[in-house]
């Protein structure tokens, strides 16, 4: 019990800061090259720790969020998390999520493919290298930064219990 | 630290059609008019998004200070070097009137202010609202310029703030000269035909030629702006022709976006009123 309400705390502060994170520096990450999707990693985070239902309403939530603050996509980024809400919290249940290096693999393949979607429902079509290598990029840095902040996230839970 | 895992056949049902209507209401709202879009959108960015935005438009406003900063530095020292360079000019220019009995040179008064664009219209803004000291009272019409060149005109004023029309306005007119003064003539704002807003020198003499890249300043008549200050490049004869004079189109030096800071000249008029010639002829005789 103790366990489970140590990791809510953690796991929702952390998805927090990572959400508030990446509105704040949105137009920052617009511009870079490369830069991680911390809006894309913290739902692939909380599906970890969401039944399949309630990780699509988060992910309505937030591509609608995402919609108002990029002025387009109004709908395609809320089906598109949806549907990337939805399916991350059901891959995590057939893919064993304990193993050891499974979040790290998780975030990169569910950002890759998440990138490559919102790219697609954009505004102006991607070039194949920005979707591959950009996308590829983005996606190992997201799970880089993300996946770094579950282990803290996991270290902290289990040093308290 | 374990994740949560799948759970009961029924609460998978249920989790399932939760998802679906999320996906047919994202369908709905992106079949929705353009309208109804952007008053969603407009709604969450004045609510939950607020203080997001407010904080990127602080972060901008910081980026663009420290750049102002750098860029008035590097004015600053080219300011200084020419002051440096004119202080022989004008002991020279003060002994050389002194000896041909001119009287002494009427020195420009400029109050600095800032230049706060108005709302755009298609996307160009034309007027401005000009702050500056409480105690400072233009002469309007008042010219507006920046340390390049001609920023427009400064059409009310009022305890230190007014209202201007930047020079992209249809009912800004400037008289300018070539630095020889070999040609002058009416400027205006002109929309040429790629919509980019240029400008257009009228009323040049049929027989007079002006080379593209020669600088256009104004000539000081009028009296809403001083003479000399620099306002744009000739680019080439326009088609335009009426009568026994032609016309040429004119790149500006100052565009409306780039200015932030102007300076308002405060003469009012460069020429002479009857009285102050007379009294100034009498005193050289």
């Amino acid at each position: 019990m103790e366990t489970e309400r140590s990791t809510w705390v953690w796991s929702g502060f952390s998805i927090v800061l990572l959400l508030i994170l990446h509105f704040l520096f949105r137009p920052l990450f617009v511009r870079l090259p490369l830069a991680p999707n911390l809006l894309v990693g913290a739902l692939l985070l909380a599906t970890l720790h969401l039944r399949a239902g309630h990780a699509a309403f988060l992910g309505f939530s937030l591509g609608i969020l995402e919609a108002a603050m990029a002025l387009e996509g109004m709908g395609w980024y809320a089906l598109a998390l949806t549907v990337i809400g939805y399916v991350g919290a059901r891959s995590r249940d057939l893919l064993f999520a304990d193993a050891r290096f499974y979040v790290f693999g998780y975030l990169f393949v569910g950002t890759w493919l998440a990138e490559s979607v919102l790219l697609l429902l954009g505004t102006s079509p991607p070039g194949l290298v920005r979707l591959f290598v950009g996308g590829g990029a983005d996606a190992l840095l997201t799970a880089l930064v993300c996946g770094g902040v579950e282990a803290m996230t996991a270290s902290l839970v289990d040093r308290q219990v | 630290m374990r994740y949560l895992t799948v759970g009961r056949p029924e609460s998978q049902r249920r989790d399932l059609v939760l998802a679906a209507a999320l996906a047919f209401f994202s369908l709905f709202l992106a079949g929705l008019s353009l309208d109804s879009r952007l008053s969603i959108t407009e709604v969450l960015r004045s609510s939950i998004l607020a203080p997001f935005l407010g904080a990127q438009s602080m972060f901008a406003r910081g980026a663009d200070l420290s750049e102002q900063v750098t860029t008035l530095t590097i004015e600053r020292e080219a300011l200084a070097a020419r002051v440096l360079e004119a202080a022989d000019l004008e002991l020279e220019n003060q002994q050389l009137r002194a000896i041909t009995g001119l009287p002494g040179r009427r020195i420009s008064e400029f109050a600095v202010g800032e230049v706060i664009p108005g709302a755009p219209e298609a996307g160009v803004s034309h007027s401005f609202l000009f702050r500056t000291r409480a105690d400072v009272v233009p002469v309007t019409p008042a010219g507006i310029s920046a340390p390049d060149g001609i920023v427009g005109v400064l059409r009310t004023a009022h305890r230190g703030s007014g209202l201007g029309e930047f020079w992209t306005h249809p009912d800004f007119r400037v008289g300018v000269r070539t630095p020889t003064g070999s040609a002058t003539g009416i400027l205006r704002s002109f929309l040429a035909p790629g919509g980019e807003t240029m400008m257009l020198l009228e009323g040049i003499p049929f027989q007079t030629d002006i080379p593209a890249g020669t600088l256009l300043v104004t000539s000081g008549i009028g009296g809403v702006h001083p003479a000399g200050v620099p306002v744009g490049r000739v680019v080439e004869e326009a088609e335009s022709r009426s009568g026994w004079s032609h016309s040429f189109l004119v790149e500006p030096i100052v565009r409306p976006g780039q200015v932030r800071v102007g300076l308002v000249w405060l003469v009012g008029s460069v020429l002479p009123s009857q009285d102050s010639s007379a009294a100034e002829a009498r005193g050289g005789d």
